[in-house]
């Protein structure tokens, strides 16, 4: 009787569990898709800019801005790391943070100065445990990143570059390619180098339009270099947010599997149990019959 | 390439578009003062300045409060792309009149920060007249 007990409890308690990992998965769905939709939503204005930059581009302005100059000697260097608030999404902090760490070795062998920089309360656990010292925490950068929170931060980081009291800013994230398809990634975006994807683009568009420039080009450039470096940072952190959810709802749809097997096994081995039990019982009464014959 | 009696207003943050829609005439601030877009404009590219973008579509007029960015004209298509929109009927009045006393508030001591403080005494200001007219 004992056995068949402990068996029907274990069984309970994964049945539970199944419950639970069920609708944590339907959970992480639902924001996926939520988080999905934002990252689409704001692929426009990223699209937008670039699209500008390119036209920009165009007008063969010989033009510098402080952001986009990489310096001769990298003293002082950012690593910023995004990881989750929150556990229960399977190999997603341990990637990102295995490249921090990496990244983190390569800059501190160089004799860079590294300040971490780190979003959610995973990797900032994991990274104490370590022993490194961590000089920003963030804990507020939920599935819903806002532009005005990611547009403080990136304020800071173009000021201090610009200071010269910042050389280097890496971002450690999980890069969203597909729904099938994430993978850990750093991703230097200080100093920016060239303003990305001119070269394709501008085959692409070969209508070539005479723009009108108010006030001149060189200045809107000069405007459009920061907003373009805030969008990019923006989309890391909309990247993770969505790789996230994928991460959560494929460690839970495995954990539900995984229960589901568990609850197969254990009723079968309840039923043997049982059978055995009853058999044994029948045994004893048929030899206890036998005996007073 | 320009069809003309047609134009068509995107009015992107980099949260969300906002707008996608046909629209009869636009006015919004560049950043020296108004300007007006009908149908069949030259193509543009110009800098945002902060305050109201006016829209005329064909259903009637709407408002919204534009908070710096770009202005792409592009044959038919006006992007307006700006860091944060708002309907004129959602400021709140009061928080921006405290973003105007804090803007104000501020001392700069360099060249930069003087730029910085103008803009953002400008944007307050400009949030604030709005914001005073919605109610």
């Amino acid at each position: 009787m004992a056995k068949a007990r402990a068996i029907v409890k274990r069984l309970k308690a994964v049945k539970n569990i199944r419950k639970i990992t069920r609708t944590m998965e339907l959970i992480a769905t639902g924001r996926f898709k939520r988080a999905m939709d934002r990252a689409n939503e704001a692929a426009a204005y990223t699209e937008k800019i670039a699209e500008i930059v390119a036209d920009l581009a165009r007008t063969d302005l010989d033009f510098s801005h402080p952001l986009l100059e990489s310096r001769d000697e990298c003293k002082n260097a950012v690593l910023l790391v995004l990881t989750s608030n929150r556990g229960l999404c399977g190999g997603y902090n341990a990637g990102v943070l295995r490249q921090a760490q990496r990244r983190h070795r390569e800059l501190s062998a160089a004799d860079t100065t590294v300040s971490l920089e780190v979003s959610g309360k995973r990797g900032i656990k994991f990274l104490q445990f370590q022993g490194q010292s961590i000089s920003e925490r963030y804990t507020h950068f939920e599935e819903k990143v806002t532009f005005g929170e990611v547009d403080e931060l990136g304020s800071r980081f173009a000021e201090s570059f610009v200071n010269g009291t910042l050389d280097r800013l890496d971002v450690a994230y999980m890069r969203f390619q597909s729904a099938s398809r994430q993978f850990p990634v750093i991703d230097t975006i200080l100093p920016m180098g060239q303003l990305a994807g001119n070269s394709d683009r501008e085959a692409a568009s070969s209508i070539n339009v005479d723009y009108e420039f108010l006030p001149s080009a060189s200045n809107i450039l000069e405007d459009i270099v920061p907003a373009a470096f805030k969008a990019k940072l923006f989309k890391c952190f909309l990247d993770a947010a969505v790789s996230e959810q994928i991460f959560r709802m494929v460690a839970m749809k495995g954990a539900t599997e995984n229960a589901n097997d568990m609850v197969g096994s254990l009723s079968q081995q309840y039923n043997r149990a049982r059978q055995a039990q009853i058999t044994g019982e029948l045994a004893e009464i048929i030899g206890g019959v036998a005996a007073l014959d | 390439m320009i069809a003309p009696g047609h134009l068509q207003l995107v009015l992107v943050t980099p949260e969300k578009t906002l707008l996608d829609e046909p629209v009869v005439a636009l006015r919004f601030p560049l950043f020296d003062g108004k300007i007006g877009v009908l149908p069949g404009r030259a193509p543009l590219i110009g800098r945002l300045g902060y305050g109201e973008l006016s829209i005329k579509t064909s259903s009637g007029e709407k408002s919204y409060f534009i908070d710096g960015g770009f202005v792409q004209v592009k044959g038919s298509v006006v992007s307006i792309l700006t860091s944060q929109s708002m309907p004129t009927s959602a400021i709140n009045a009061t928080a921006a009149g405290e973003q105007l006393a804090t803007a104000l508030a501020g001392v700069p001591t360099t060249d930069v920060e003087f730029a910085i403080k103008d803009s953002e005494v400008e944007r307050a200001r400009q949030m604030l007249s709005l914001g005073r007219r919605g109610v």
